[in-house]
């Protein structure tokens, strides 16, 4: 389907933001689900981007993306302009089951995972007012979105360098917290997420992953973008079983 | 003018129009139906099938390159049994030909599976994927030499019921050798190609993209190869030809067409749209309105 960027904006040095209108079905978006995206109609770049949904407005029938530059296809996004149009395929995957109500729940997020954990704030704050969000960035200047997540619930931001909030990884900023979780959900880089899984290894919490890999149909039929399971007896595809997997089922 | 006839008849079997998903680029069928009718394909053909159920090579799998892609998928399938019962049934009921891309690693697997198939008798034909290493010869692949080539298609034709269609790899020195190799050995039909072996190396580590280091390119970037090869085939064999090799419009069909193929396959092209093979069935139309045609026929090896 064709979208209408609405706009794009930048928010650090090399990460953007970019909101998105048209004919989609925004009432049906599940929070860890992504789109595929076209980038140039031309023979370039034949493979689409997967970028996830960082928050789908059904009021406003719109959709946010954000995403960082690393490579051509994400530079040629940043490139586009309010009112160009995109090819993008979606919902596709599975994003993350929602928790029961009342129930005490941990949001982890890391770099560029960081933004579909938005739209899941945003779903979970409809079960539960006990939200804690820990988001880990490199330093100050890469943080985004702290003021969206902050109304969401209890923010705590760790950076690399300590610019801001806590000093260390998300896991470091994890041991000042008095507190245990019915429902953890992360998303970002694959060291975080199995720190994670590790730290809460015993615990009576139920983990949520969100998983990357390099993809060519985005929809289930090549099987190029798998992950295995936790005893690396079958394998799932990240963009039709996941990208969102229980941790106790895939080996991070 | 009427609406030209876009059917043609490979192998002895009907099809409403050339154009045929190719092999591992649309899964089971499933995911594309999302998105619309399969029974609009001339056929369906699905990933490759084993005997025993494989899980595939590690990822990276897949990675862009100029015009095109590469992917060491491994042939990851559920085996033939979970085939037969899982995925044939379903696709079957979608009004459409189904052709079944079998591999393995001895010519008794080979045999094992078409013979699985063939029974089912819930697919139309089956198409050798010969490259693939063969195990008890020191991994030699079955596609690069044509005694082996001709004693694996021989040994299929004899347990098999159903059409048998021999896709030729490309990296070999003569495809015209092991084209008629496979004719003569009792092939109903002939489609190529396979993908080109490839490399990409990634700057920042230093070391190849994807885990298995090499894969196959497919994609628009090997389509002049393709062409140059079906061609070549067209002129030496008397059985249907397919071809496939980076077609992303009607026009690159009709390219094959006129070349000699009477099928034509699409794979890569699936990933970049998912439309890709009903918008090349409607742009063959398209072109044969615009000439005046009223079959593929009248074009089909006019390059010859
Ligand atoms: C389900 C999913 C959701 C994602 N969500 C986001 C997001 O919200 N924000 C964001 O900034 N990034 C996200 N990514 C990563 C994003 O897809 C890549 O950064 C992007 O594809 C890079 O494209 P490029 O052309 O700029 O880079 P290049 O390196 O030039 O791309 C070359 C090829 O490699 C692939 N590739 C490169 N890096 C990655 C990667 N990390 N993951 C998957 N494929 C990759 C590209 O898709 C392309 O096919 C997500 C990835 C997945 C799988
Ligand atoms: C991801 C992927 C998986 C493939 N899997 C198979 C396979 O299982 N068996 C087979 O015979 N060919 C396989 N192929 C090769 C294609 O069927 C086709 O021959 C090749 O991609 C060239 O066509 P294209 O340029 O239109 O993609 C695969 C290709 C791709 C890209
Ligand atoms: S990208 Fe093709 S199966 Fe996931």
């Amino acid at each position: 389907m064709i979208l209408e960027i609405e706009y794009i904006n930048n928010l650090t040095s090399d990460i953007w933001e970019m909101k998105l209108n048209g004919d989609f079905p925004f009432n049906n978006v599940q929070a860890g689900q992504f789109i595929n995206i076209r980038i140039k109609d031309s023979y370039d770049h034949l493979l689409r981007r997967p970028i996830s949904i960082a928050e789908a407005n059904t009021d406003m029938q719109s959709l946010t993306i954000v995403f960082r530059v690393v490579g051509q296809g994400t530079k040629w996004l940043s490139q586009r302009q309010k009112g160009d149009k995109l090819d993008v395929m979606g919902p596709l995957g599975v994003g993350f089951p929602l928790p029961d109500y009342n129930r005490k729940v941990l949001i982890v997020g890391g770099g560029v995972g960081v933004p579909p954990l938005y739209q899941l704030a945003v779903d979970v704050s409809k079960y539960t007012k006990n939200v804690h969000i820990l988001l880990g960035f490199r330093n100050a200047r890469e943080c985004f979105w702290q003021e969206k997540f902050a109304d969401k619930g209890e923010l705590v931001i760790a950076t690399e360098d300590g610019s801001r909030g806590v000093r260390g990884f998300v896991t470091d900023a994890l041991k000042a917290y008095k507190s245990y979780w019915d429902y953890v959900y992360a998303c970002g880089p694959r060291p975080m997420l199995k720190a994670l899984k590790q730290y809460f290894q015993g615990q009576d919490v139920k983990g949520y992953v969100s998983l990357e890999e390099r993809m060519a149909c985005g929809v289930g039929a090549c099987y190029g973008c798998v992950c295995s399971s936790e005893d690396r007896g079958e394998n799932f595809r990240i963009c039709k079983e996941g990208p969102v997997f229980p941790w106790g089922e895939v080996d991070i | 003018m009427s609406k030209p006839d876009l059917s043609v008849e490979i192998a002895g079997i009907k099809l409403k129009n050339p154009v045929m998903p190719a092999s591992g680029c649309f899964g089971y069928g499933r995911e594309y139906s999302k998105y619309y009718s399969l029974s609009k394909l001339g056929a369906v053909v699905v990933k490759a099938t084993t005997l025993k159920r494989r899980l595939g090579n590690p990822t990276p799998r897949v990675t862009e390159v100029t015009a095109g892609m590469l992917n060491a998928i491994g042939l990851a399938n559920p085996g033939v049994e979970q085939v037969v019962k899982e995925e044939l049934p379903w696709l079957a009921d979608q009004n459409v030909p189904i052709i079944v891309n079998i591999a393995g690693e001895t010519v008794s697997e080979y045999c094992q599976v078409a013979e699985i198939i063939s029974h089912s008798g819930l697919a139309q034909a089956v198409e050798l994927n010969v490259s693939c290493p063969n195990v008890k010869l020191g991994g030699l692949t079955f596609g690069a030499d044509p005694v082996i080539l001709a004693d694996l298609v021989r040994q299929v034709k004899k347990v098999c019921c159903i059409p048998v269609i021999v896709k030729l790899s490309p990296n070999v020195t003569s495809i015209t050798e092991l084209a008629l190799a496979a004719e003569q050995a009792g092939a109903d039909g002939i489609s190529l190609i396979n993908t080109l072996i490839g490399m990409k190396i990634d700057l920042k580590t230093r070391k190849p993209v994807l885990a298995n280091k090499i894969g196959g390119l497919s994609g628009p970037a090997i389509k002049p190869v393709a062409l140059r090869m079906v061609y070549e085939t067209a002129r030496i064999v008397n059985i249907p030809i397919i071809g496939m090799g980076g077609i992303y419009k009607g026009e690159d069909a009709v390219e094959f067409i006129m070349a000699g193929a009477s099928g034509v396959m699409v794979g890569t092209a699936n990933f970049t749209d998912p439309y890709a093979c009903p918008k090349i069935i409607a742009g063959i139309e398209s072109f044969m309105i615009a000439q005046g045609l009223k079959s593929l026929e009248d074009i089909r090896g006019c390059a010859l």
